[in-house]
């Protein structure tokens, strides 16, 4: 009896102090972000070869499952024209877009080259994030190529989302469509600013959000696309967010809001392009 | 000692299965949470202690790579594994039930910390949305892998512990 009850006050010693490093943790975290952050990197050089490694093998497994030698070629060519489609779909994007926006940008903002001449980096998506609450996830490609936080991803012929946080071998990208993410937008049409939001919720129906559009002409309708605003700190000018799929007048009768269908595909995940342009940087170049 | 090494271990290949092959399973709408099926396994399985701190290195592990707060998952799970450590006196043997009960109560209780934290807190209210959209096909796809995974963590428990009383009956390796 004596001993059972010593066992209880252990366990039960354990649990107030646990309590107490976790809640320190988190009081940590919201006063110093900056003391987690070699934690985490050097965590992450460890874990992230071990889950490059897991997804090469269940990727072997599920060429060997698709079937026979023959279908295995077939796939890896498709795979490769996909990547292709994606990419010209891309390149397709912005070409459309310069057409109706680029002359008029051109004399007013002298944007003329930034459009195409961006260097991007292929990267590998290794790891998902646990749970279905946030969207995002982890790829192979870190400091050692290059990489660095805010720096734009782009895949399947629109914006995918942002790095968040790098190190050696990895960098974290959070999805435009995670419910914590916020994109400042404009329509191609109009160059008029708004707030795109990622949400949960929407996701279901494979749409996110976006609010705070004037468009006293109604020229933005159903089908026009949602690109990356000028004004936007961290994004570069021009990448395709997505589609409006429903618009509507807000109850203060001057701007607007609605929904967008992303340009990008985010079930089917794999390959994703990183741009190592970063906005500040090259805005700092021109301005030289 | 050797079990802690093995759970330790568990925590980790969970955690890394977790991420890369569970997250990209097709078929579930959403990906089962396997840390909450180990933490509650190993709680029931071994009492209190082992559970607490089995919950706290799946959390930590998921606040290391993944959390917006740092110790926030490491202290919901901890919970879980303390909770579930409390029934450890009811272990016998290879029934799935309670266990299962525990697993969709640990499950339920940490997507709803998750919610309140995180999302309540930033004005998202549509509780009904969230729990249709979000907690229940997690919560239903987690208790379908538990079926399976309890068994197998119930059989290397069952093994571990088979061993470790061998040791102690002979006398020269029990120091």
């Amino acid at each position: 009896m004596k001993k059972k009850n010593s066992q209880l006050l252990k366990s039960g010693h354990l649990l107030i102090i646990m309590i107490i490093v976790c809640v320190g943790l988190m009081i940590g975290t919201l006063t110093l972000p900056a003391v987690t952050a070699p934690v985490r990197t050097s965590v992450g050089f460890v874990v992230s070869p071990l889950q490059n490694g897991v997804n090469t093998v269940g990727k072997w497994l599920t060429k060997q499952f698709s079937g026979f030698h023959d279908v295995q070629k077939l796939t890896a060519e498709n795979e490769a024209l996909k990547k292709q489609v994606s990419d010209l779909t891309q390149e397709n994007n912005q070409l459309v877009q310069n057409q109706g926006e680029l002359t008029r940008l051109q004399d007013l903002y002298n944007l003329d080259k930034q459009y195409s001449d961006y260097t991007k980096i292929a990267a590998e998506v290794i790891s998902k994030e646990p749970g279905s609450w946030y969207n995002s996830f982890v790829v192979n490609k870190g400091t050692k190529d290059g990489i660095a936080v805010d720096m734009n991803v782009l895949g399947q012929g629109g914006l995918i989302g942002i790095v968040t946080e790098v190190g050696g071998n990895w960098a974290q990208v959070r999805a435009i469509i995670d419910d914590n993410s916020s994109v400042s937008g404009m329509a191609s049409n109009t160059s008029e600013p708004c707030v795109v939001n990622g949400s949960l919720l929407g996701m279901e129906n494979g749409k996110i959000v976006f609010s705070g559009l004037r468009d006293t002409d109604n020229e933005v309708t159903e089908g026009t696309s949602i690109v990356t605003s000028n004004i936007s700190d961290r994004y570069l000018t021009g990448l395709l967010i997505g589609y409006v799929s429903e618009i509507a007048m807000d109850s203060n009768n001057l701007t607007k809001s609605g929904t967008i269908i992303p340009a990008a595909d985010f079930r089917s995940l794999r390959e994703v392009l990183i741009i190592t342009d970063l906005k500040q940087r090259k805005e700092n170049e021109s301005t030289d | 000692m050797k079990r802690k090494l093995i759970i330790f271990l568990l925590v980790w290949i969970c955690f890394i299965l977790q991420t890369t092959v569970f997250s990209t399973l097709t078929f579930f709408t959403a990906a089962p949470n396997v840390l909450i099926i180990l933490t509650v396994s190993i709680g029931f399985m071994q009492g209190r202690t082992e559970g607490l701190l089995t919950g706290f290195l799946c959390g930590l592990l998921v606040d290391l790579f993944y959390g917006k707060i740092f110790g926030f998952f490491a202290l919901v799970y901890l919970l879980v594994g303390y909770f579930c450590g409390r029934y450890s006196k009811i272990y016998f043997d290879e029934d799935v039930k309670i266990p299962l009960l525990l697993t969709g109560a640990g499950e339920l209780f940490l997507n709803l910390m998750i919610y309140i934290g995180q999302f309540m807190l930033r004005g998202r209210t549509d509780f009904g949305g969230y729990l249709k959209g979000v907690i229940l096909p997690e919560t239903v796809s987690t208790l379908l892998a538990a079926i399976i995974l309890y068994r197998l963590f119930y059989k290397l428990n069952h093994s571990l512990v088979e061993k470790e009383k061998k040791g102690r009956q002979s006398l020269w390796i029990r120091n």
